[in-house]
């Protein structure tokens, strides 16, 4: 009985160090999958519309860089999203 | 009919927890201090339970938990990084994903899961938070806001006014472009940990050149266009922290002249001169930043939050280089300090309730009571005796200081922020000229530019320090370095630094009446009112927070003694095996 529960408990922990490794190995292609149709396709259709993401550029002649934000109070409910 | 308000930060930096007991922060603490990971970023669901615990509520007395940030609009930003740098994002994609896909976007869910709370969450803007963080805590009814750090959901720099219980914030500064994310990125090149080791390169600086002939300070110039208004733009070539896991790009390294420094390796004129240009370039922005906020504010009062706010080389300027007249900065500026943001916030500001709670200071963690440590002492053997009263315990534990033993020192609830504030501290005599090298070789095991700090009781501060009068606030919670007398310079060396100035605590009886005695008593026999105030940690770790921690931290270094409550404790009389062996390792 002590063997069998041995080599069961064994047999479970291996089975899940497997599927650890396994479901990472799953989340790895389908995150590169997604990286590469997903945010591949849409980065190289924003690049031919010439939209940009982040501003990176500076321009020397603008007198600052401060943009407006304009953050303060809003009704109660705005505050329960998450954006 | 009592509220609660359960404040949260976590996912990024420094998590931590705090809780509001009808607008009084009653309790407040990092999550690295229990799971003892330096700057855990995990659900910090031991600093809940501590906080809920300590008020002997459950989580069903919640109203509102306050989070500090809106995750969605962090990730909207995260995914823009990658829709603009694709495809060399490919692995921070894969890195940053799985943990946003299973924790950061689903925060109600693990609130319900691993809490079982299934009330109100509200989102806090990031920046909001930190302001609020600092503002509706200080002494200020109306303030200028300035908050700086690496980045919040888009914002890396914003300024605002507070008044009464309402913030607004006017106008930002957006990513990439982060005035704390350069800080970051020289720390890395400079071999140092980001987001952990800003500090040493702040203290590093003083050793460099500190003015407009350091040739790294023109090179540094290429890298960020500054405007008169204080606003800036960085030149993203010499950058890759927007789509790579590292900081400086090539081009950065070679602007300055050489590979990132490794860890370890010797720290040269040259580093020295990098650090010093790059807090010169700092106070530069922050300066303009600040004179252009009080001509917008028209307000002579100042609250700051955000990391660049633990910057107290800058903030021991502040009052003389711009026209503020007081400031006020909380105990942590930084990201864990947002936790008491969003708490503070829902309380005052959303849902319209008076402040009043003024954070005067930071014991608000942990604390064991003299049963449980004697408890702890007895259950684990340890050698000990007991002081018969604080007169004993004063004057013994200032008698082992001016021996030069360097002490452990442990009382009551332990320190919000990064800082130990004389509750989980390591106390040593500033007088001795070689205690700086002691304490390095006993314990800290630290880079040996860095400095120790000074702790002084606030009515002996003028005669030790030239700092501003009247004396800001934020020293009591060691945030101000002011320079230190020309004729104390050599009668405290151990925390004096290479610039003649010192990192000062100031400590007022009401805060902490035994640490302040100690350093009275300390004067009294010395004739200096001054000692040295390290934190109580082995180099690597985070500070100690239980008796546990603070007896095998002792034990794992060269602390030679421990005044833990009422109790003291010899490292000597207790061998280390001892405590290393299983049976007595049960506790």
């Amino acid at each position: 009985m002590n063997m069998m529960q041995k080599f069961f408990q064994g047999f479970r922990r291996g089975f899940a160090s497997y599927s650890h490794d396994l479901a990472g190995i799953i989340s790895v292609l389908l995150l590169t999958l997604a990286y590469f149709i997903g945010v591949g396709l849409a980065s190289m259709f924003s690049r031919i519309f010439g939209k940009h993401f982040l501003k990176t550029k500076r321009s020397k002649q603008s007198r600052t860089y401060w943009k407006d934000l304009n953050l303060k109070k809003t009704p109660i409910e705005e505050y329960y999203r998450q954006f | 009919m009592t509220t609660y308000i359960l404040g949260l930060s976590c996912y990024y930096h420094d998590s931590s927890a705090a809780l509001l007991r009808n607008g009084i922060i009653v309790a407040a603490a990092q999550e690295e201090r229990f799971t003892r990971k330096k700057h855990d970023t995990s659900f910090p669901i031991y600093s809940i339970n501590y906080c809920l615990q300590s008020q002997n509520i459950t989580i069903d007395d919640i109203s509102y938990i306050g989070f500090y940030e809106k995750p969605f609009l962090k990730f909207e930003r995260v995914l823009f990084q990658h829709l603009e740098m694709f495809p060399w994002s490919l692995r921070i994609f894969l890195t940053s994903m799985p943990s946003w896909i299973n924790e950061r976007l689903s925060l109600p869910k693990t609130l319900s899961k691993r809490l079982g709370y299934k009330g109100d969450v509200l989102f806090v803007n990031h920046h909001l938070a930190h302001a609020a963080s600092s503002f509706l805590v200080s002494p200020f009814q109306r303030a200028a806001i300035m908050t700086v750090d690496g980045v919040g959901e888009w914002t890396t720099t914003a300024y605002g006014m507070g008044d009464g219980n309402n913030i607004q914030l006017f106008k930002e500064i957006r990513f990439p472009h982060s005035i704390g994310l350069l800080y970051s990125t020289i720390t890395a090149y400079l071999g140092f940990t980001v987001n952990n080791s800003e500090y040493k390169v702040m203290g590093l600086s003083s050793y460099g050149k500190m003015s407009k002939r350091n040739p790294y300070y023109d090179k540094l110039k290429k890298v960020i266009d500054i405007k008169e208004d204080g606003s800036f733009c960085l030149d993203m070539s010499y950058f890759v922290y927007h789509y790579k896991g590292r900081m400086p790009s090539k081009k950065f390294c070679e602007l300055l002249g050489g590979p990132v420094r490794k860890p370890g390796s010797e720290v040269t004129h040259q580093h020295k001169d990098i650090a010093a240009a790059l807090q010169m370039i700092t106070e530069e922005v922050l300066t303009k930043m600040l004179c252009h906020l009080h001509r917008e504010a028209k307000c002579d009062e100042l609250v700051i939050a955000g990391g660049v706010g633990l910057n107290s080389v800058y903030n021991g300027k502040i009052l003389h280089k711009t026209p503020f007249r007081s400031v006020w900065i909380q105990p942590d500026p930084g990201d864990g300090g947002t936790s008491i943001g969003a708490a503070v916030y829902v309380y005052n500001a959303v849902l319209n309730k008076k402040r009043m709670y003024h954070m005067k200071s930071s014991y608000l963690g942990p604390v064991q009571s003299t049963a449980e440590i004697r408890s702890f002492l007895k259950s684990n053997e340890i050698r000990h005796s007991e002081f018969r009263n604080n007169k004993e315990l004063i004057c013994t534990t200032a008698r082992l200081i001016l021996e030069n033993n360097v002490v452990g020192w442990f009382q009551g609830r332990m320190e919000w922020g990064p800082r130990a504030l004389g509750n989980r501290s390591i106390l040593a005599n500033p007088c001795n000229t070689e205690m700086k090298a002691i304490l390095n070789l006993k314990v800290k095991h630290r880079e040996l530019f860095r400095p120790f700090a000074p702790v002084v009781c606030v009515d002996d501060v003028s005669k030790y320090f030239d700092c501003d009068n009247p004396l800001p606030e934020p020293t009591d919670f060691m945030l101000m370095v002011y320079p230190i007398k020309k004729e104390f310079q050599s009668k405290i060396p151990a925390v004096t630094h290479v610039d003649g100035t010192g990192r000062l605590q100031t400590i007022r009886r009401f805060q902490n009446q035994l640490y302040y005695d100690l350093i009275k008593e300390f004067g009294k026999i010395s004739g200096v009112q001054i000692l040295i105030n390290t934190s109580f940690n082995i180099r690597g770790e985070p500070i100690v927070c239980t008796p546990r921690d603070a007896y095998r931290c002792m034990m794992g270094t060269g602390i030679d003694y421990l005044v833990m409550d009422r109790f003291l404790v010899k490292r000597e009389d207790n061998p280390s095996h001892m405590w290393d062996s299983e049976r007595y390792a049960k506790d």
